[in-house]
């Protein structure tokens, strides 16, 4: 019963091939990272996912409905739009550039989608958005603009907005890539304590210390593949692949 | 009080006392090129968002139809814009002949401002970070709630200075419906410099529109300040 199945991803820009044959799965609850040298692919497979990018060939289940069956760009799923976009309301997005709502509060900015797209009344949306930004520390800080508040905390706000519209899995890219060294830390703490309670989620990464203490699978992509996908003990241990022993090698250099 | 006469008499006999004459007939037509302007860019404003939306969707022949007519709208010249409308027009479609010259030149300017409108806004709504629309997709929203909701909202203060901008052009643009007999500020001024063989009454008349300019500025910026208080 995997929350999220893909197979055979292939996806072209014009005539680089950006994604060569992926699959993966992953379990409700369970954390897969993907690591990887930029260019790898990580962030067009990411986005692949829940239709920020479309695939060129393979198929993609969300929740065990298939979304996408693809044969050189064309859908061979009969599903119509508005189908697709309830079924990707079971993921939730966190970009690496935030993309708060400028023109809203944090409490509006995690208010907006419930309201919008469920129908939730006015009362039970601030009430669900209150207990979600007290959750992730910024319970005295609602009622700011996202201009006042910092990289950390814009991306705290981002995940309780993304929260907020009860996904059953999450998709990270590179939360932490836009943020000043000191401030990484608070959302690493609330996305950890996001996979304690059991949200199923995938995580691009260069942050090695999150993937060894919260992943139950690392994956490393090269080249438009994965190439390893092993339990952290292994992956950061006891690496097969040549190239992901070279990348372990020179992040640790540079930590 | 000799000096509070000297200076009274100034003001109301000779060149003074003949422009405070002239003041009401300008004022008049003041009026016409007010809310000319007025009403052609509120009319611009609602057909120029149906062509901006229209030129950016993702059905090519809405995106022809949208970029022909901002295409022909600002690559022919206004004035022949008018006389197409008042002369032309008539004779190919005598539905079209309107006799109100003022309905003409309404007719006339709204259709040609809505182009320039149309870019404003276009270009506005196409500034916004790409990421707002991928936040709001993946977050459920439809292109069209994302549109009304997270994008438009934010492409308004960037649109309030080039529409002020658009304004102003067109407050002295409509000085050409003088060509099609439309009594205007400027028409009005022609008239008099020519009745009363002075030309002097291109002083007050130029500072009346200056007046006009300075107030919209001040209530755009207004407007551009209030609107970017989240900022």
């Amino acid at each position: 019963m995997a929350i999220i199945r893909t197979e055979h991803i292939c996806k072209n820009f014009g005539h680089i091939e950006v994604l060569k044959d992926v699959s993966l799965s992953v379990e409700p609850g369970e954390v897969v990272c993907i690591i990887g040298s930029s260019g790898a692919g990580k962030s067009t497979y990411l986005r692949s996912i829940n239709h920020l990018e479309s695939i060129t060939s393979g198929k993609i289940w969300i929740d065990e409905k298939l979304i996408d069956d693809r044969v050189r760009g064309t859908n061979k799923v009969h599903i119509s739009a508005a189908e697709t976009t309830e079924v990707l309301l079971n993921v939730g997005m966190v970009f690496q550039r935030f993309n708060l709502f400028p023109h809203k509060t944090a409490l509006e900015n995690v208010m907006l989608a419930p309201m919008t797209v469920k129908g939730v009344s006015k009362e039970d949306a601030e009430a669900k958005a209150r207990e979600l930004l007290t959750r992730v520390g910024l319970a005295d800080r609602m009622d700011a603009y996202p201009s006042k508040l910092s990289g950390g905390q814009q991306q705290r706000v981002a995940i309780a907005r993304a929260l907020a519209m009860e996904p059953k899995v999450m998709l990270f890219d590179e939360p932490t890539s836009a943020l000043d060294p000191e401030l990484v830390g608070e959302v690493l703490n609330v996305m950890k304590q996001l996979a304690e309670e059991g949200m199923g989620m995938i995580v691009v990464t260069h942050e090695m210390g999150f993937a060894r203490d919260v992943a139950d699978r690392v994956v490393f992509m090269d080249g438009g593949r994965i190439v390893e996908d092993a339990p952290p003990a292994e992956f950061f241990t006891n690496p097969k692949n040549e190239r992901l022993r070279e990348f372990l090698k020179r992040s640790l250099q540079e930590n | 009080m000799e000096f509070l006469n000297t200076i009274w008499e100034w003001l109301t006999t000779g060149t003074m006392g003949k422009i405070w004459g002239w003041m009401p007939s300008l004022f008049k037509a003041t009026g016409v090129t007010l809310s000319l302007s007025f009403l052609c860019v509120i009319f611009g404003l609602v057909i120029a968002v149906f062509l901006a939306l229209g030129k950016i969707s993702k059905n090519k022949i809405l995106r022809g139809v949208c970029g022909a007519y901002i295409f022909f709208f600002r690559g022919t010249p206004l004035l022949m814009q008018l006389f197409f409308l008042y002369y032309t027009l008539p004779l190919l479609i005598p539905a079209f002949n309107i006799k109100s010259r003022y309905l003409v030149a309404l007719i006339a300017f709204t259709l040609n401002v809505a182009a320039y409108l149309a870019e404003i806004i276009r270009a506005a709504i196409q500034s916004i970070d790409k990421g707002q629309l991928e936040a709001s997709k993946a977050l459920g929203l439809t292109y069209r709630q994302a549109m009304r909701i997270i994008i438009i909202p934010q492409a308004y203060r960037r649109m309030i200075p080039p529409i002020c901008n658009e304004f102003v052009m067109v407050l002295k643009d409509t000085s050409l419906v003088s060509i099609i007999s439309l009594v205007d500020l400027t028409c009005q001024t022609k008239m008099i410099a020519s009745n009363a063989a002075s030309a002097v009454v291109y002083i007050p008349a130029m500072i009346i529109y200056l007046v006009i300019t300075a107030i919209f500025t001040v209530i755009f910026n207004k407007i551009e300040k209030k609107l970017s208080m989240y900022e």
